[in-house]
């Protein structure tokens, strides 16, 4: 006991870890998917709620676990309220794109902006929702700033992104990563965000190239030969599927490297008081997971096809195969039996999802993690008024994802 | 046994380790319990805070450890401890520890009122939402549904060609069987309606009443009866509104539907199905009360109603093998089985002469 108030006067920094058991993990999720198909969906609320409790307080921050505070009636309450605000807007949208088309095709493009902005408002609030829930050693995280402030930030950088190809992401992110981590708290430490746009792209430029700007090229080399020589041209089409190809099975690796050079420069940004982040993460962290869930895809798949087949082939017979797509053509049986075959096939397909890529993917960032000068945040008042779930219920409400 | 072990916990509390947060202030406190009258926690061997056993409740916390909270302390102050005989201690004085607990009780009332919300909502799919077409559509404006039609129009001719036939004399012949059936349906003559140059063989009508007809159903008619049918079955959809009625059915539908499901990734094609089952028998009802007005208009103009039928059977075929509940449109089969029910003898003059119908027939060949 005597020990803890003797401070070394070098602090070594502490890691992050979490202890959370997998099966453990496996079995919400998969009571949660079939509890979603039998309340069809509002269970959901539940679900994320109990999935943020199992990954914050399995999380440790120098020995001690973090809380999530959240419940589910709130995440309803935020959906029922957003839903009672998008409706007339979703209405009004409808009349004012129908008069703004009869004046001209595509003058209803302003309204598609206003819902990205819209949805920026509400990644920032869910933010804000989710943080505001998070406890750790007694004291919550608090958030302030404008959710329309922000939304304007990221429309404005979005603006650019689409002018660059997405070059200048690392910029946009560091940006907006600025504006949320300085309105973010822990007590009265504020919080603030030190990565630069720069590190960021030197890490990760190489995935643009080969992602956007190697397929761009291609695709205009390709398109039109008059252009080019005849023989360049005639290459580049015999070699075209090979390209493609390559690009397909390239894609995970490229993902996967992405997120986990995303991840690594974010945590390493990010700063409380004097309480600093650092992460470890190497980019081919993730990887593997991407490709796990490629697997389990493709396996679902082929048991959907052979599930499919069994139940023709039980209906009409082997021996009149050839002819069963006209027979079972319009069958109510077949139909039904093909509805029942699809929903096990998405449930297991969530199941799936939220095993690697969301308690996976969190136990290995949350594992390469590491704080240096906690002892910063050894005595913080606590302060922060708890945020309203209306973000996440917007969220839901437009499916935009992010944090 | 039982208060042998009480004691020994009691007296050995003072060296037991335990983390106090009092959810002021972050600070790490560690401390002794004592299970008095209340749960007394210390610290340096002075009393901190006593929580009575009946306030407290536990809080998420990892495998292995037990943490609580307690309703008359801030709401964020914790006491955590991974002792053993502590949390049997505790578990076993605190009577009230689980009776917050989210998600325990819970699963029954959610899943009792997620269904009525989807009973709820699936009733009002299939009789509130229809009964709301009917009732709005007639507060709709016709000017409303005239700019619903001209944007409608501009995607059809994008999606068609659209070029417009305009042989004079099949014109001439076009717009005389087209007034015939205008006026024998009793419409004022607001009615705009053109022959498109298309090989698909069909008809419809826009909101805000124009009707087109398609080139590819002219090639396959033999006679005027015939497309007078069709023309009065389009301008049955023009009388009943039903562009507009259908534009308010399916937008309620859909977002309705939207609600259930709403965020189990890949849903949409549950959802997508389970819309086309609504709209299309909603979409049949319609197509049946044009039907009658078709027959209603053919029988005062002293025509048969049985040639558009049979059109429709020349174009379509025996329908009997495709999904009954799946399609939009009753059976072609059913349709001419019923219009030939109401079969009968002309009474009135033909509606366009032979030589009338040639150019129609040719409305789309360009000639001077």
């Amino acid at each position: 006991v005597n020990q803890m108030s003797f401070v070394p006067p070098p602090p070594p920094p502490v890691p992050v870890s979490f202890s959370g058991d997998r099966g453990e993990f496996r079995r919400l999720v998969e009571y949660g998917a079939g509890l979603e198909l039998i309340t069809v969906g509002f269970y959901r609320f539940w679900l994320a709620t109990d999935i943020r409790r199992h990954l914050w307080s399995n999380t440790h921050i120098d020995g001690d676990a973090a809380e999530y505070t959240g419940r589910a009636r709130e995440l309803l309450i935020g959906f029922l309220f957003a839903l009672a605000i998008l409706v007339p807007i979703y209405l009004s949208y409808f009349l004012v794109g129908l008069e703004a088309e009869r004046l001209k095709a595509f003058a209803s493009f302003p309204l598609f902006a206003f819902f990205y902005l819209f949805g920026q408002f509400a990644i920032y609030r869910a933010r804000r929702y989710r943080l505001t829930r998070t406890v750790w050693r007694g004291v919550r995280f608090w958030m302030s700033g404008s959710g329309w402030a922000y939304a304007a930030r990221a429309a404005l950088w979005g603006v650019l992104m689409i002018f660059t190809l997405g070059l200048i992401l690392p910029w946009r992110e560091a940006a907006l990563e600025r504006y949320k981590m300085r309105h973010s708290f822990y007590g009265d430490l504020q919080g603030s965000f030190e990565g630069r746009g720069w590190e960021f792209f030197k890490r990760g430029w190489w995935i643009w190239f080969t992602a956007i700007a190697l397929p761009v090229i291609g695709a205009v080399a390709s398109a039109p030969p008059r252009f080019f020589p005849l023989p360049l041209a005639k290459a580049a089409t015999q070699i075209a599927p090979f390209l493609w190809f390559g690009m397909l099975v390239a894609a995970p690796f490229l993902y996967g490297a992405f997120k986990a050079v995303q991840w690594r420069w974010w945590i390493s940004g990010i700063r409380f008081g004097d309480v600093r982040l650092e992460s470890e993460l190497r980019p081919q962290a993730l990887i593997g997971l991407y490709w796990k869930v490629i697997g389990w895809f493709l396996l679902l798949v082929v048991l959907l096809a052979v599930y499919l087949f069994a139940c023709a082939a039980a209906m009409v017979g082997i021996s009149d195969f050839s002819h069963a797509a006209g027979k079972l053509q319009g069958s109510i049986p077949m139909l039904v039996l093909g509805g029942i075959g699809y929903l096990a096939f998405i449930l297991l397909l969530n199941v799936v999802f939220r095993i690697y890529l969301l308690r996976d993917l969190w136990a290995r960032v949350m594992g390469s993690t590491i704080l240096h000068h906690i002892e910063a945040a050894a005595n913080v008042t606590a302060r922060g008024e708890l945020a309203n779930a209306l973000g996440e219920g917007f969220a839901d409400g437009l499916d935009v994802a992010g944090f | 046994m039982d208060s042998g072990a009480e004691n020994s916990a009691a007296a050995s509390a003072p060296t037991n380790p335990a983390i106090y947060f009092d959810g002021l202030s972050s600070r790490r406190r560690a401390v002794s319990l004592v299970f008095g009258n209340a749960l007394e926690i210390n610290q340096d061997g002075h009393a901190v805070v006593a929580w009575s056993y009946d306030d407290i409740r536990r809080a998420d916390s990892p495998a292995g450890s037990l943490r609580l909270s307690c309703l008359a302390a801030p709401p964020l102050a914790r006491l955590e401890t991974r002792d053993a005989a502590l949390v049997a201690e505790l578990n076993s004085r605190c009577a009230r520890l689980d009776q917050d607990a989210p998600g325990r009780r819970g699963v029954g009332a959610i899943v009792g009122w997620s269904l009525a919300a989807a009973v709820s909502i699936v009733a009002v799919v299939l009789f509130g939402v229809p009964l709301a077409a009917d009732r709005l559509t007639p507060l709709v404006p016709q000017s409303f549904e005239r700019r619903l039609g001209a944007v409608a129009e501009q995607q059809v001719r994008i999606v068609f060609g659209g070029k417009v036939c305009e042989n004079p004399a099949g014109r001439a012949a076009f717009i005389k069987l087209v007034n015939a059936v205008r006026e024998a349906g009793n419409f004022e003559a607001s009615v705009e309606s053109a022959v498109l140059s298309s090989p698909i063989p069909n008809a419809f009508a826009l909101p805000g009443g124009k009707v087109y007809l398609f080139s590819g159903l002219l090639a396959k008619a033999d006679n005027a009866d015939e497309i007078a049918g069709i023309l009065g079955h389009e301008l049955g959809h023009v009388r009943n509104r039903d562009g507009t009625r259908t534009l308010i059915h399916n937008g309620g539908t859909s977002f309705l539907i939207g609600l259930l499901f709403g965020d189990i990734t890949g849903s949409s094609a549950l959802i997508f199905a389970s819309r086309s089952l609504v709209t299309a028998s909603y979409s049949r009802e319609a197509e049946q009360a044009a039907d009658s007005f078709a027959i209603s208009v053919m029988h005062r103009l002293g025509r048969s109603p049985k040639p558009m039928g049979e059109l429709m059977f020349r174009v379509t075929g025996k329908e009997a093998s495709g999904l009954s509940i799946l399609a939009n449109h009753p059976l072609t089969e059913d349709r001419l089985a019923r219009m030939s029910r109401e079969d009968a003898p002309p009474s009135g003059p033909p509606l366009l002469t032979p030589q009338e119908w040639q150019s129609l027939k040719a409305i789309c060949v360009q000639g001077n």
